[in-house]
């Protein structure tokens, strides 16, 4: 269900579901995710991002297959939700919504650094790093970044909660000037080859390949900490209800959007270690594009006065609507659930004035809120490892549909069954667990939220279940009867 | 709210037509046809899954995913594979409400086998005489034969400006209350001509009754 009483006309063609799915891709996860890829495992970060697109092709083409069988606007938890029994398809709403709601922490996270940069190049602020705290009368001082991240999200979250989701066409605008940014930023690295400049494009910076501790290996933390660039594919599977011939268009929205996220990234990532180089790169963080950018862009430039500035804006605006995005996501997640009887029924209306699903935005906004004070890199490797494992059931609900309804309409079947389904479950299981030994190591902070995460998910069932059965028992609840779908 | 899931049994016009009102409604549909044809025209509807196959068969019906339905509308053409399909659901889901849609007129013949019988032509031959027949408009079918309608009082009929305690209507036939729902028809209830009232009528008394509101 989109937002609103009225469900929306079909509207959106295949160049808009592609752009909406390109849209949450692109940018955030390679602006704010390439330095720190190439910080764990340096000009390696290039295969880093290949390898990504080759694993989650794998879960793409399930997610093709259930969307075009199942014309439910749920993203993966809709599929999950039709074959799986009521715990298991609980879990992975509640995963797939803490994995929105973690990523919408990341791009805010994302966003302040990048923001700070844009106000430098313009000479506002001081260089990023020697800007200090934002010291409120009443609290603490606060970190800079932590304070923009945070008001990013509240911004984005008071316009979704009070009037209803932008168009998909205003999407494919968006999505259109991300990708035109960042190809003028890989146009001019290109060009900058032989310069004989400081940054000027050089494959030197390429080799050697692997500078990570534990050398071919360290890929693989990187991958799962940039798995979350590649989610798009379950937010195209969010609208599916409002594209044009649906059975035709999302099988290859998903498709197109991978593809082009993949060679994008791939172009975008190769020219920043290709100038800055790995360890600039890594040094700069959550802004390492835009420091690639302003490395080799020219300068004296009308109006604009630094090349650097459009790229700086493009990792701006691009965080920007990827939070946007993920808001939307998350809350659509949570609106599922709640007609689904599976959080409060609550989470599943409409409000009355606004027509958007009012208590399902908030009640995402306090979990995206608590974490912008978390590390960027936290932010990130949760959300991903969240992605993970929700992956890993839908690519379960794929064959075990496979398996139980095997005379249901399918009309996109994946190919090659049940090579890509399991491929898919045994990679994302193996990139789950390189990410907890990782995370066990380095970031004990990630993964014990994540497991509380899950604890107060099966607290929260449970609970639920007993309110339920008041309910069914005629015991009034909190003055809230509303009618149960099945039981 | 929360959604119901249905399984809808036929994808012709009318199981077609009452899965896309469900779906309009935000309710979860299956639907469970078997001619291939039909199975394409609704996929590229993408209102609901589609199960293909015969449902009467109970491997093929269990994939529609009983275990999580609410109610089972069986609306073929053909009355005995809606009944079978209804017999077979309710023994493989035993809470599972059924709707079943007829051929002709069945009274209550069905009554403890299926939850609710539905008769599309009659349906369809009512709304073609509420568009020619603008005074008079059936509001709901009701279970079994009851009609519930909408009776607009005409100028100079029999029981124009008369209190309920006056006129004797039909038995078979109530006067529920006036047009605008606000309290229950008693017998101090006047029927004021030019005013509609909701009334509930017996098939075999409708004529009676229209012939005393409209003259």
């Amino acid at each position: 269900m989109s937002h609103g009483e009225r469900e929306p006309a079909a509207e959106l063609g295949l160049l808009d579901a592609t752009m909406i799915g390109m849209g949450a891709m692109i940018g955030a996860g390679i602006f704010v995710l390439t330095g720190l890829a190439a910080e764990l495992s340096g000009p390696a970060a290039i295969l880093v991002f290949a390898l990504n697109g080759a694993v989650t092709a794998f879960t793409g083409l399930s997610y093709a297959e259930l969307a075009s069988a199942i014309p439910k606007s749920g993203g993966g938890y809709a599929f999950v939700r039709e074959i799986f029994d009521d715990l298991a398809s609980f879990v992975m709403g509640w995963m797939l919504w803490f994995a929105y709601m973690i990523a919408g922490g990341l791009y805010a996270l994302g966003f302040a650094p990048n923001f700070l940069e844009l106000l430098h190049v313009y000479g506002y602020v001081p260089p990023p790093g020697e800007v200090g705290a934002v010291a409120l009368p009443v609290l603490p001082a606060v970190p800079a970044e932590v304070a923009l991240a945070f008001v990013a999200v509240l911004g984005l979250v008071a316009v979704n909660a009070v009037s209803t989701a932008a168009s998909g066409s205003v999407e494919t605008i968006f999505t259109a000037v991300k990708v035109t940014i960042l190809l003028v930023f890989v146009a001019f690295g290109f060009l900058s080859a032989g310069g004989g400049g400081e940054t000027s494009f050089t494959f030197q910076n390429f080799d050697p390949l692997f500078t990570g501790e534990g050398g071919a290996l360290s890929i693989l933390p990187a991958m799962g900490l940039t798995f979350i660039a590649f989610e798009g594919y379950d937010l195209i599977t969010t609208v599916t209800e409002e594209v044009k011939n649906p059975r035709e268009n999302i099988p290859k929205a998903i498709f197109v959007s991978l593809g082009a996220t993949v060679v994008v990234y791939l172009l975008v990532v190769t020219v920043a270690i290709g100038t800055l180089g790995a360890p600039g790169l890594a040094a700069a963080g959550e802004a390492g594009i835009a420091a690639a950018a302003t490395s080799f862009m020219p300068t004296g430039l009308p109006v604009i006065q630094n090349g650097g500035a459009v790229i700086v804006f493009g990792a701006v605006f691009s965080t920007v609507t990827a939070l946007n995005a993920v808001v939307i996501a998350s809350s659509r997640v949570a609106f599922s659930m709640g007609r689904e009887g599976q959080l409060l029924p609550r989470f599943g209306t409409i409000h009355h004035r606004f027509g958007t699903p009012f208590l399902a935005i908030l009640g995402s906004a306090i979990v995206m809120l608590g974490s912008v004070v978390l590390p960027t890199k936290s932010a990130g490797n949760m959300s991903s490892l969240f992605f993970l494992l929700s992956f890993v059931v839908v690519n379960g609900a794929l064959m075990k549909l496979r398996r139980e309804r095997p005379d249901m309409n399918r009309p996109y079947e994946v190919p090659y069954y049940p090579v890509p389904p399991v491929l898919g479950i045994v990679l994302n299981l193996l990139l789950t667990g390189v990410l907890v030994e990782y995370l066990f190591r380095t970031d004990r902070l990630a993964l014990a939220l994540s497991a509380g995460w899950i604890v107060l998910g099966v607290v929260a069932y449970y609970a639920l279940e007993r309110r339920r059965e008041a309910v069914g028992a005629g015991a009034p609840v909190d003055g809230d009867l509303a009618e149960e779908g099945g039981d | 709210m929360a959604s119901l899931r249905v399984v809808v049994v036929g994808g012709g016009r009318v199981g077609t037509r009452t899965a896309e009102l469900l779906d309009d409604r935000g309710h979860d549909v299956v639907v469970v046809e078997e001619d291939p044809d039909r199975v394409e025209a609704l996929s590229d509807e993408y209102i609901a899954t589609v199960i293909q196959g015969d449902a009467t068969r109970p491997s093929i019906l269990e994939q529609a995913g009983l275990d999580r339905a609410d109610a089972l509308a069986a609306l073929t053409g053909r009355t005995g594979v809606n009944l079978a399909t209804c017999m077979v659901a309710t023994r493989l889901e035993s809470g599972l409400e059924t709707v079943m849609r007829t051929d002709r007129e069945v009274g209550d013949e069905y009554a403890g086998f299926v939850d609710a019988v539905t008769f599309p032509e009659r349906a369809g031959a009512r709304a073609t005489a509420n568009a020619i027949e603008h005074d008079v408009q059936t509001l709901t079918e009701a279970t079994g034969a009851l009609d519930i309608l909408e009776v607009r009082v005409a100028e100079g009929a029999p029981v124009a400006g008369r209190a309920l305690a006056d006129v004797a209507l039909p038995r078979g036939s109530l006067v529920v209350s006036d047009a605008a729902g606000d309290t229950i028809a008693g017998p101090e209830t006047v029927l004021e001509p030019g005013q509609s009232y909701v009334l509930a009528v017996a098939p075999d008394v409708a004529d009676e009754v229209m012939n005393l509101m409209r003259g």
